[in-house]
C-alpha cells in the first residue's frame, strides 16, 4: 500500500483494473482502467450503452471485485478484504444513488434515509435525527413522513440522494440518477448535485447523457470498457 | 504495517445490533400482511391441533384417572357363566366362604336377582317394568363399590329385615323420585316398599344403577330367596389383585373353574381411557401433517420473498449489510412468521380445550409442555423452513441483486 504520490489522499483510485465476465465468449467489461478521484471532485463518467459504466460503478462501489488490478477507497486497498470488511467500507465510505431509486415501499422518507446509517453502528435515535437533517438539506423537510408511493419521481430520487449522503461518505456514486426522471425533475436533481458538490461532497456521476454530464467538473469517457481521452483527464490531481 | 491493517479491520466492520436485526426482520412482513397471515395459518392450525389434543386428552384423562383412583382398580366381579354345560349354571353355595379364605381379599359383597317388577304404585302395575330389576344385596355393597348416596340412607341390619329399598340412580329417575323429604313408597314384587335411599351412579357396576336394592332378610321372607349369590364383588390388595384374579375361578368352583367368570370392573374405564389415547394419536398425527404443510408454506412464501425483494437485498448490500445480515434478516422473518402462527395456534388450542372441556364438564388441565413445546416447535419449524431462503438471500451477488428487469 505504498503511494507514489503519498501526499495526496484519493477518494477513489483504480490501477489497471480489468473486469472480465466469465462465459462463452468471456466479456471484457473493463480493460486496463486506471483513474482516480480526489476529495471534493465532481466527475462525470460517460459512455454508450454497454460500454461498461455500471460495471465500473460496481467495481468502485466494491459490490464486485475486479478480475485484475487494485481498487483503493479512501486510500484503503480493497483487494482481499472480507465480506464484512467490504460491507463496512461501503457503510462508511460509499453512498449509492440508483436510476430506480430503490426506496423501500411501506417505509416513510425518514425511515428510508435512516437506512443509510443502518449498518454503521449508529443508534436508532441518531439515525432518525440525522435522516431528518439530511432530508431538510435536500429540500424535503415537508415530506418526512410520506411513503415513496406518495411522492413524485424527483422527490423519491432526492430521498435516495439523502440516503446516500446521510452517513457522510467519502464519495457518492450515482448511476444514471436522472434515467427515470422527466427534464424538470432532472434539472432539479442536477442542481442538487451541484449544490452538494459546492458544499464539499465528492460525486461520481455515471450517465450516457452528455448534456447531464456537463454539470460535472471533469468528464471521463468510457468506450468498450476502456477509458478514452488525454491521460491528464484521468487524474483529478492534474485537473486541479 | 500489521498494526495498521489490524486498525483498518476494526474500522471496516459492518454493524447491525441484534435489536435492529429483529426490527428489520419483522418489518419485511408489514408490507405483505395478508400473505404473511395466510402463510402462518398452516403452523397455526397444526399447533392448535396439537395443543388442543394434548389439552383435551389430559383434561379428559385427568378426570378418568381421578375417577379410577377414587374407585380403585382392585375390584373383581365374580359370576357364573361361560361353561360348556348347557344347563344354566350358578355359583356354588359356599363361594363366598371360599373367597374369604384368600388372604389378600379385603371385602366381599354379593348381589342376587329377585324375580319381580317395580312400579311407582299398585295402580299402574300393568307389566311395563321400566327396566328396573330387583336385587337382594349385602350391607357392605356400597362400601365395596365406593359408592355414595344422593339422598337418604343405605340398608342396615334392621332395614334389611323390612320392606325397605334403596334405588339406583337410574331407577330413581325412572320412578320419578328425586328426593326423600316426604316418605316415598313403591310397588315392588307385589309388595309396598319404603324408599330409604337413592344412590349416586356406580361407575364400577352400571347394572346396579337400574336396580332396586333390598336386604337378604326381607328377600327370604317375601320372595323365597334361596341363599345362592349371583354376583360376588371382591375387593383385594391392589398389589396382589392379579394373583387373586388368577386363583379366583378355581377357588370358587374347584370342580368346574371354567364355569366361573371373573372380571376386573375398572377395565371398562381403562379401556375408555385407551380409546381416547388412540384418538389422541390420530389428532397428533393430523397436527404433525398440518405443521409440515405450514413449514412448506412458509418456505414457499420466503423463497418468493427473496426473489421479489432481490432489489432490496442489493440495496441493503450497497448500504453496508453483510451476507450474514441479509441471511439473518430473512431467517428472522421466517421465525417471526412461524412464531406468530405458533402463538395464534396455542391461543386457539387453549380456547378449544377450554370450551370443549367446559362442555364435557371436565376439569381443564393444559400441560405446560404443550404450550412451551408448541412455541419451541413452531420456531424450530420456522428456522428450518427459513434456512434455505435465507442462504439464498445471503449468497446472492449484490450486482445480480441490483439488476432490474
Ligand atoms: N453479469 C454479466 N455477465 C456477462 N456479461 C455482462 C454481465 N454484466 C454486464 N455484462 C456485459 O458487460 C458489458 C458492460 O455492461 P454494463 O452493464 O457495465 O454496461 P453499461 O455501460 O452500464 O450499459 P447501459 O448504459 O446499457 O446500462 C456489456 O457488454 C454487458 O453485456
Ligand atoms: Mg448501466
Amino acid at each position: 500500500m505504498t503511494h507514489e504520490k503519498s501526499n495526496i489522499r484519493y477518494a477513489v483510485e483504480l490501477r489497471q483494473v480489468d473486469k472480465i465476465y466469465p462465459g462463452t465468449p468471456p466479456v471484457a467489461a473493463l480493460s486496463d482502467v486506471s483513474f482516480s478521484v480526489v476529495h471534493g471532485e465532481f466527475v462525470g463518467i460517460v459512455g454508450a450503452s454497454g460500454s461498461g459504466k455500471s460495471t465500473l460503478l460496481h467495481v468502485i462501489g466494491t459490490l464486485t471485485q475486479p478480475t485484475n488490478g487494485d481498487v483503493f477507497i479512501d486510500s484503503i486497498n480493497t483487494n482481499g478484504l472480507s465480506d464484512r470488511a467490504l460491507s463496512g467500507l461501503r457503510a462508511k465510505s460509499v453512498g449509492f444513488v440508483f436510476q430506480e431509486f430503490f426506496l423501500l415501499p411501506g417505509f416513510s422518507a425518514v425511515q428510508n434515509v435512516a437506512n443509510g446509517l443502518l449498518y454503521s453502528g449508529v443508534s436508532s435515535a441518531e439515525r432518525e435525527e440525522r435522516a431528518k437533517a439530511m432530508l431538510d438539506r435536500v429540500g424535503l423537510a415537508h415530506r418526512m413522513e410520506h411513503r415513496p408511493n406518495e411522492m413524485s419521481g424527483g422527490e423519491q430520487q432526492r430521498v435516495a440522494i439523502a440516503r446516500a449522503l446521510v452517513h457522510d461518505p467519502a464519495f457518492v456514486l450515482a448511476d444514471e440518477p436522472s434515467g427515470n426522471l422527466d427534464s424538470q425533475n432532472t434539472s432539479a436533481v442536477m442542481d442538487l448535485f451541484t449544490k452538494l458538490n459546492q458544499d464539499g461532497t465528492t460525486i461520481i456521476l455515471i450517465t450516457h447523457d452528455l448534456e447531464v454530464a456537463q454539470i460535472s467538473t471533469r468528464q471521463v469517457t468510457l468506450k468498450d470498457g476502456r477509458i478514452e481521452g488525454h491521460p491528464d483527464m484521468l487524474s483529478g490531481v492534474v485537473h486541479e | 504495517m500489521s498494526d495498521r491493517s489490524q486498525n483498518q479491520r476494526d474500522v471496516l466492520r459492518s454493524h447491525l445490533s441484534f435489536f435492529d436485526l429483529v426490527r428489520v426482520g419483522g418489518s419485511g412482513l408489514k408490507t405483505r400482511k395478508l400473505r404473511s397471515a395466510l402463510s402462518a395459518t398452516g403452523i397455526m392450525i397444526g399447533i392448535a391441533a396439537l395443543v388442543g389434543v394434548l389439552g383435551l386428552s389430559s383434561s379428559g384423562s385427568a378426570d378418568l384417572i381421578k375417577e379410577l383412583d377414587a374407585l380403585g382398580t382392585n375390584l373383581l366381579r365374580v359370576e357364573a357363566g361361560g361353561g360348556f354345560r348347557n344347563s344354566p349354571t350358578s355359583l356354588p353355595a359356599d363361594a363366598v366362604f371360599m373367597i374369604e379364605r384368600i388372604t389378600p381379599v379385603y371385602e366381599v359383597a354379593t348381589v342376587s336377582s329377585i324375580p319381580g317388577a317395580v312400579y311407582r304404585n299398585d295402580l299402574i302395575s300393568d307389566g311395563r317394568t321400566q327396566g328396573i330389576s330387583i336385587k337382594a344385596t349385602d350391607l357392605n355393597l356400597l362400601a365395596t363399590q365406593r359408592g355414595s348416596l344422593q339422598a337418604g340412607v343405605y340398608l342396615d341390619d334392621v332395614l334389611a329385615q323390612f320392606p325397605a329399598v334403596v334405588l339406583g340412580s337410574v331407577a330413581a329417575q325412572r320412578l320419578e323420585i328425586s328426593e326423600l323429604l316426604t316418605p316415598k313408597q313403591i310397588w315392588l314384587g307385589n309388595n309396598w316398599f319404603r324408599v330409604v335411599g337413592i344412590l349416586n351412579p356406580l361407575p364400577l357396576a352400571a347394572d346396579l344403577d337400574r336396580a332396586a336394592l333390598i336386604g337378604y332378610g326381607i328377600a327370604e321372607d317375601l320372595f323365597d330367596y334361596d341363599g345362592i349369590a349371583e354376583v360376588i364383588y371382591v375387593r383385594a390388595d391392589p398389589n396382589h389383585i392379579l394373583d387373586v384374579r388368577e386363583v379366583m375361578a378355581a377357588t370358587v368352583n374347584p370342580e368346574f373353574p371354567e364355569e366361573v367368570q371373573v372380571s376386573r370392573t375398572s377395565d371398562v374405564l381403562e379401556a375408555r381411557a385407551a380409546t381416547r389415547n388412540t384418538f389422541t394419536n390420530l389428532f397428533v398425527g393430523l397436527g404433525a401433517v398440518a405443521l409440515l404443510v405450514g413449514a412448506i408454506g412458509i418456505a414457499n412464501v420466503m423463497v418468493i420473498a427473496v426473489i421479489e425483494r432481490r432489489n432490496e437485498i442489493g440495496l441493503r448490500r450497497a448500504l453496508g449489510a453483510t451476507r450474514f445480515h441479509v441471511g439473518a434478516q430473512f431467517l428472522i422473518e421466517a421465525l417471526v412468521l412461524s412464531g406468530i402462527g405458533g402463538l395464534a395456534g396455542i391461543v386457539l388450542g387453549l380456547i378449544i380445550t377450554a370450551v370443549y372441556a367446559t362442555f364435557r364438564e371436565w376439569s381443564i388441565l393444559i400441560p405446560e409442555y404443550a404450550v412451551f413445546g408448541g412455541m419451541l416447535g413452531s420456531l424450530v419449524i420456522g428456522g428450518i423452513a427459513g434456512l434455505y431462503p435465507a442462504l439464498r438471500a445471503a449468497n446472492m451477488s449484490p450486482t445480480e441483486a441490483l439488476r432490474t428487469s
